[in-house]
């Protein structure tokens, strides 16, 4: 860790104090974990606090955890929460940038405070992760679909969502109209042959 | 009718004749429908500029559906548009023609195992042409066309048998 990275560290770890869940730093970028409770009083400070003056939101994602680690050769072992929401922010007058993990605490209803008020470029963003994800941003003002169509069931982008997805669309020229009928072909998974040497990579 | 021209509008010398010259006019100006939906559009629009030059085919883009009697299905057809697409399809008056472009037009393509995509827009509209390729060349969009208009002109509207 550089200088200057060691001072954004220190800095993080006084003014964020308790909400503070976990700094880790690798390949010359800091990763926080913001516990959700206090992810809006953390975000006004890293917005805010002029050690850190994160004014800017560059981006916001959904993740799913459920299959973390999962691999060819090992079964993923992940004890954690099952949905998080990640944020890429940056200081233009400090010039730095930070990722924040925020994992929401209920698996079933996964829910994260708006930070709306704070960044309003995030407002697509937030809507963004609960199209796919199904996160719920509390405080959100306009918490809609954006990509999904507009009849759509499901989160997509969750590790149970089938590829194929539940339905699909055709023409009825009976009811002159577009509708949606159960899929008609199963799910498919490409699984990637790979030949290897037996000292390959050692 | 007068006994002597009955037997004319079967399938004579003048319905045969009319249809030629309708089939002509009409294959003769073409006016499609743009409904470009991802990259194909791209190759759409480079078959329709200066270099290959849609126009000399009597081939000139109409923005609305009223105006036009073919449309160019060029991309992904996702389950959002297709209501879309099918409404506009709707809009067009007889007689129209619809050309599919590029391979998720076709048959969903790269995406036919997805949960968004449409697998295939001749599910949505009656598909009279379909141009393979991802995305196909200018090239093959205006070999396309001219299958389009070689099938105008064996249409049959007045002398049917």
């Amino acid at each position: 860790m550089n200088a200057k990275l060691e001072k954004l560290a220190a800095s993080l770890r006084v003014i964020l104090g308790d909400n503070l869940a976990g700094l880790v730093e690798h390949v010359g970028e800091i990763t926080i974990d913001v516990k959700a409770a206090g992810w809006l009083a953390a975000a006004k400070l890293l917005r805010d606090h002029p050690e850190l003056r994160f004014e800017q939101l560059i981006d916001l994602c959904g993740v799913d955890f459920s299959a973390y680690g999962n691999s060819e050769f090992s079964a993923g072992n992940w004890q954690g929460k099952r949905f998080a929401a990640v944020v890429h922010l940056l200081s233009l007058s400090n010039n730095w940038r930070v990722r924040v993990h925020i994992f929401a605490e209920d698996d079933e209803m996964p829910m994260i405070d708006s930070v709306v008020d704070i960044w309003p470029s995030v407002n697509w963003y937030e809507r963004e992760a609960f199209d796919l994800f199904g996160v719920i941003f509390v405080g959100h003002p306009d918490l809609r679909r954006i990509l999904c169509d507009y009849g759509f069931i499901g989160h997509p982008f969750r590790k149970d969502f089938p590829l194929v997805g539940n339905v699909e669309m055709r023409y009825d020229p009976e009811l002159k109209r577009v509708v949606y009928q159960p899929v008609s072909m199963e799910n498919r998974v490409t699984i990637p042959r790979v030949n290897r040497e037996e000292s390959y990579g050692a | 009718m007068d006994v002597s021209i009955q037997g004319v509008f079967e399938k004579g010398y003048v319905t045969t004749s009319l249809d030629t010259v309708f089939n002509w006019a009409s294959c003769g100006s073409l006016w499609p429908m743009t409904f470009g939906l991802a990259c194909c559009a791209v190759e759409m629009m480079h078959s329709a500029a200066s270099r290959y030059d849609m126009d000399r085919f009597g081939i000139v883009f109409r923005p609305s559906p009223r105006q036009s009697d073919l449309m160019i299905v060029a991309g992904t057809l996702t389950n959002k548009m297709a209501p879309a697409l099918r409404k506009v399809y709707d809009q067009m008056a007889e007689p129209r023609w619809v050309l599919s472009m590029g391979t998720c037009a076709n048959g969903g393509g790269y995406y036919h195992y997805a949960y968004s995509v449409v697998r295939g827009c001749d599910r949505i509209v009656p598909v009279d042409v379909y141009v393979p390729g991802c995305p196909p060349t200018a090239e093959a969009l205006l070999y396309g066309l001219i299958q389009i208009q070689n099938k105008i002109k064996r249409t049959q509207t007045i002398s049917r048998t």
